[in-house]
């Protein structure tokens, strides 16, 4: 009985995550259509983007001080404190930034795009616009997919603005590092390509896979209240996953 | 009309029919909708489609607009094969049908203008003040001119109901599809709604089917009725000399009969059974 439903819920996974991927082709399809729709785009990347400006801001603004604060501890064992902004920057753009700003985002924006779209499929929006010969492929989830693909990075490099900020503020502010010691080490070691690019290259796979998961629940939620309930939270659950699983992969391969 | 008039309420198929539907079967999970329909919607006409709740009368609609594929048969909407259209093709003959929806499915994020002029703004490069003053023509129409900047969630069920039927209008499409256009409707606004459905049919000609339970609304609008029950067209004809066949399906569908050909309850086990009363009479 429980290998049955084992296999049931495995069958079910992979069923998913087929139709995931058809819907990933179709939405890519749509994508030169939805050009068309460029308004819609700016009003989908100023939702995903700017909206979520304050909440990555001060996110990176704590995780900036708290790594100063736990780095200072560590790096003074060794009497290493002097490369204090170089570690807070490397641990920023190398992983901290894109991976929280991915989790910051699938909560923020990917929920709400997952509800939006559901809703839309229970009201018979989507289904109105086909009746009005508009593609929702094309107005509805090429927009927001897109939009996510375009605002991921942009709010990743705030976040670590803000984090070497905060970081800036713990370390020379409170705890005395010297100025030119924290900004010079860091300088002199973070490296454009190995080290901010390959940042930003994971937020942009980040930015498609949140916005694909948040788009394909939304478009995919049984017309219910419970429905809509269900997929926002799959959205949140599976995007965390799908993030970390990818970071992983993706450092591997980077190094 | 005996079963064997019931028969003949199947008709002969029209050279100048807008809607063809041929041996239309439908099953929708375990419940089969439509077993072998068949029915014909003039060009120019004003078409009633009636029948008990779940009898398939959406579904109908559905398959006319290619959101539904039939398990078998065809449907043709102006000679074309709904079912074989290209996803290209179906958007061409959607442009050119107009649906209102039964919940009226406007776009929350948009004004009732806007909502409106959304048909317009997709497929019809109009300078801006010609489509303000189709929006607003439309919106006269319906009686909401003055609703124009309100949103759907500022709107009663009757005014957002006229919201979609101006949007369903705005491209005085071939042919328009209402799914139960008067619920929720005031006397006053049934009435308008019927004289537009009633002048947009005679001065532009446009094609109407209408899915709805009102039977004296469908009197006063409609020119053909058409009755459908167990997955069959099971009577036909004008809504006046529908209403007075001494059919079964007529008699108890027009008369508000529990008893009749269509069970008022849904499949259940014995009721006496089901409350634990069988057997203890003994």
């Amino acid at each position: 009985m429980n290998a049955n439903l084992r296999r049931h819920w495995l069958l079910q996974g992979i069923v998913s995550l087929g139709e995931c991927g058809i819907f990933f082709v179709a939405v890519l399809g749509a994508l030169p259509k939805s050009l068309r729709y460029w308004r819609e785009l700016c009003r989908q990347v100023w939702f995903v983007g700017a909206m979520s400006l304050v909440i990555v801001m001060v996110c990176g603004l704590f995780v900036g001080m708290v790594l100063a604060l736990q780095l200072y501890y560590t790096l003074s064992i060794f009497g290493g404190t002097a490369a204090l902004g170089t570690v807070v920057a490397l641990s920023l753009f190398r992983e901290l930034g894109p991976v929280v700003t991915a989790l910051l985002v699938a909560g923020r924006a990917g929920t709400a795009v997952t509800a939006e779209i559901g809703l839309m499929r229970a009201t018979d929006q989507l289904d109105a616009m086909s009746m009005m010969a508009v593609d929702p492929l094309a107005y509805v989830a090429s927009p927001r997919f897109l939009a996510g693909v375009i605002a991921m990075p942009l709010l990743e490099c705030v976040f670590n603005a803000m984090g070497i900020f905060g970081g800036h503020l713990v370390g020379v502010s409170w705890l005395g590092l010297d100025n030119g010691t924290f900004w010079g080490n860091m300088t002199s070691t973070v490296t454009l390509h190995g080290d901010v690019l390959d940042g930003l290259y994971k937020s942009i796979v980040f930015g498609g896979v949140v916005s694909l998961i948040a788009v394909f629940q939304g478009y995919t939620a049984p017309p219910t209240s419970e429905g809509v309930a269900y997929s926002t939270t799959r959205t949140v659950v599976f995007s965390s996953i799908v993030i970390l699983a990818f970071d992983f992969v993706m450092t591997a391969f980077m190094t | 009309m005996s079963h064997d008039q019931t028969a003949s309420a199947k008709h002969e198929p029209s050279s100048d029919a807008l809607v063809q539907v041929r041996g239309l079967r439908t099953r929708i999970g375990d419940k089969v909708i439509f077993d072998g329909l068949d029915l014909d919607v003039p060009r120019g006409s004003v078409t009633a489609v009636m029948g008990p709740s779940g009898t398939g009368k959406t579904t109908l609609l559905r398959h006319l607009t290619g959101q539904l594929r039939p398990d078998a048969g065809s449907v043709r909407v102006d000679g074309e094969e709904v079912a074989k259209l290209s996803r290209r093709a179906l958007f061409a003959l959607r442009e050119r049908i107009g649906f209102l929806f039964q919940n009226s499915a406007l776009l929350t994020d948009f004004s009732v203008f806007e909502n409106v002029a959304f048909p317009l703004r997709q497929h019809a490069k109009l300078p801006e003040e010609l489509l303000r003053d189709i929006v607003l023509t439309k919106l006269q129409a319906v009686g909401l001119r003055g609703a124009a900047g309100l949103m759907p969630s500022e709107l009663s069920g009757g005014m957002a109901r006229r919201v979609a039927l101006a949007r369903a209008i705005v491209f005085d499409p071939m042919l328009i599809l209402y799914d139960e256009p008067f619920v929720g409707l005031d006397p006053i606004a049934l009435n308008q709604v019927l004289r537009l459905i009633r002048t947009l049919n005679r001065t532009l000609g446009i094609t109407s089917i209408l899915v709805a339970h009102e039977l004296a609304a469908i009197r006063q609008v409609a020119d053909r009725v058409y009755l459908i029950a167990n997955g069959k067209l099971v009577a036909q004809g004008a809504p006046d000399e529908l209403a007075h066949q001494n059919s079964p399906w007529t008699r108890q569908f027009f008369g508000g009969e529990a008893d009749g050909p269509v069970p008022f309850h849904y499949p259940a086990p014995d009721y006496a059974t089901e409350l634990g009363f069988a057997g203890r009479a003994q």
